[in-house]
C-alpha cells in the first residue's frame, strides 16, 4: 500500500468519528481533482461546483459508504465525484454540445488549467502514469472510453455517435479497460 | 463458462464507466445483486474495473475550486446531526441481534448519557427491551434476493421511535447505501436520517418517526449522495407490510 493511501485511510478512519480536520485534510487532497473532473464531464462552473459540493458532502454524511477493502479511497471518492456529474450532465441534456470536447482528451484537458495547483507527488505521479496508459490504447479503443467517462455517453449513444453497432463498442470497452488495468497494475 | 464470464465482464466494464441503459443496466444491477457478491473471478474482475474507473479521473488536470466553495460545504457540514457520525462502532455493538423496533418512549432511556458508547450500548440494550414490551407484534422484513440477512419490525400505538437492527446484512453496491422509506397506500416517503452502510454486517439506527401512519417499510439501494423522491429499487431490498395503528 502506498504511503498516500494509508494517510487517506487514517483521514477516513477520523471522518468515520466526525473529525473535521480530517475531512477538510480529504477536502484539500482531493477538491483540485474533483473539481477538475467535474468541471471536465459538466463544462460548467456552477455545475462543477454543484457536484464538488454534494459529493463532499455525501462523502460527511456517510463516510462508511466507503470499504476500505475495496480499494483506495481516491478511487472511491473520485468515482463518486464522476457518477454526480455525469448525472448531472445528463439532467441537464447537455451532452451534444460537449461531444467535441469529450471526444479529445488532450485538447479537454488544456482548457481546464485555469489555476496552478500545486498536488501531492502522488497524485501528479498517478496522473502521468494514467494518460500514458491512456494513450497507449488503440484510438478507437480510447475514444469509447473518453465518450463514456468523460463525455456522459451511454454506449447506446456512442454506438449512435460513432455509427458502430452496440455489440462493437462494448467489446472495444471491455478490451481497452483491461488494458489500462494491465498498465496501471501491472498485471499479466 | 468462460464465454459467460467475458459477457458479464463487458456489462461490468460499461457499467464502471456509467455506460449502461435500458436492459443492460438492468443486467447488470442484477448481476451485481446475485451473482458477482458469491463469484470470485466476478469480484475481481470488479475490483479491478472500479480501480481503473477511478483511475482514470486523473487523465483531467486538477483545477483550483472557487474559494467559496470550502465555506459552503463547512455550512453543509455543521447542519449535518452530529449523532449519524458515529454509526460504524454503534452498529458493531450489535452483534446476534436481528430486529426492527418501534415503540414509544424508549428516547428517556438515551438521553444523558456521558459518552457516545454508553450511548450506543444504551440504545442497543433499549431496542431489545422493546422486543418484550406488551402490545408489540414483530414483522420480518422479506429480503429479495438474500435470505440470510436478518430485519424484523415490531410497533405498537403510539409509535415513536424506531430501532432498524439487522445482522448478516451484505453490503450495498459500491458507491451506494441502503435507504429507509415508509409507505401509506402505495406512496412511499423516504426517512430522514434513515440512511445506512452495515459494518461487518451488523447495522442499529434510532428514528424518530411515527410508524403507526405507515402501513409498509421498504430498505432500498440508493446512490450515495442522493436524495430520491421515491425507492430505486436496485440491489438488496426488504419489504414488510406494518399494522397500522387503530
Amino acid at each position: 500500500m502506498q504511503e498516500d493511501d494509508r494517510l487517506d485511510l487514517e483521514l477516513h478512519r477520523r471522518v468515520l468519528v466526525g473529525d473535521r480536520p480530517a475531512f477538510e485534510g480529504l477536502y484539500r487532497r482531493y477538491a483540485p481533482a474533483a473539481y477538475g473532473l467535474a468541471f471536465r464531464v459538466t463544462g460548467q462552473v456552477s455545475l462543477a461546483q454543484e457536484v464538488v459540493h454534494d459529493a463532499f458532502l455525501a462523502l460527511w454524511r456517510a463516510p462508511e459508504a466507503y470499504d476500505p477493502g475495496r480499494g483506495p479511497f481516491r478511487s472511491f471518492f473520485l468515482s463518486l465525484v464522476h457518477h454526480r456529474a455525469v448525472d448531472m450532465v445528463r439532467k441537464e441534456e447537455r451532452l451534444r454540445r460537449r461531444a467535441e470536447r469529450a471526444s479529445n482528451l488532450e485538447r479537454g484537458s488544456g482548457e481546464d488549467v485555469a489555476v496552478e495547483v500545486v498536488e501531492d507527488a502522488y497524485l501528479s505521479t498517478r496522473r502521468k502514469e494514467v494518460r500514458e496508459a491512456l494513450l497507449t490504447l488503440p484510438p478507437d479503443q480510447r475514444t469509447v472510453v473518453e465518450l463514456a467517462y468523460f463525455g456522459g455517453y451511454t454506449q447506446a449513444m456512442i454506438a449512435e455517435e460513432l455509427g458502430i453497432p452496440v455489440g462493437t463498442v462494448k467489446t472495444r470497452t471491455l478490451a481497452a479497460m483491461r488494458k489500462l488495468r494491465r498498465a496501471l497494475y501491472r498485471e499479466d | 463458462m468462460n464465454e459467460d464470464h467475458d459477457r458479464i465482464e463487458e456489462l461490468l466494464a460499461g457499467y464502471v464507466l456509467l455506460g449502461l441503459s435500458g436492459e443492460d443496466a438492468i443486467e447488470a444491477d442484477r448481476l451485481l445483486s446475485e451473482h458477482v457478491p458469491s463469484c470470485p473471478r466476478c469480484r475481481d474482475a470488479m475490483a479491478g474495473l472500479h480501480a481503473v474507473a477511478g483511475d482514470l479521473a486523473l487523465a483531467v488536470s486538477p483545477v483550483q475550486p472557487p474559494d467559496l466553495l470550502l465555506p459552503r460545504i463547512r455550512r453543509g457540514v455543521a447542519e449535518t446531526p452530529v449523532r449519524r457520525r458515529h454509526r460504524a462502532s454503534l452498529v458493531a455493538a450489535a452483534a446476534g441481534v436481528a430486529a426492527l423496533v418501534g415503540l414509544a418512549g424508549l428516547s428517556v432511556q438515551l438521553g444523558n448519557r456521558v459518552s457516545r458508547t454508553e450511548q450506543q450500548r444504551g440504545r442497543l440494550l433499549a431496542a431489545m427491551e422493546a422486543l418484550q414490551q406488551p402490545g408489540t407484534s414483530p414483522v420480518s422484513l422479506q429480503s429479495q434476493g438474500e435470505t440470510a440477512a436478518g430485519l424484523v419490525e415490531v410497533s405498537g400505538p403510539g409509535v415513536e421511535l424506531m430501532y432498524v437492527i439487522g445482522r448478516d446484512v451484505p453490503m450495498p453496491a459500491q458507491g451506494r447505501v441502503y435507504q429507509l422509506w415508509l409507505g401509506s397506500n402505495g406512496i412511499f416517503v423516504r426517512v430522514e436520517d434513515g440512511e445506512f452502510v452495515p459494518d461487518d454486517g451488523l447495522v442499529l439506527l434510532e428514528l424518530t418517526v411515527d410508524a403507526g401512519r405507515y402501513d409498509e417499510i421498504l430498505v432500498t439501494e440508493e446512490r450515495i449522495g442522493d436524495t430520491p423522491a421515491s425507492p430505486s429499487h436496485l440491489g438488496h431490498t426488504w419489504h414488510a407490510f406494518l399494522a397500522r395503528a387503530a
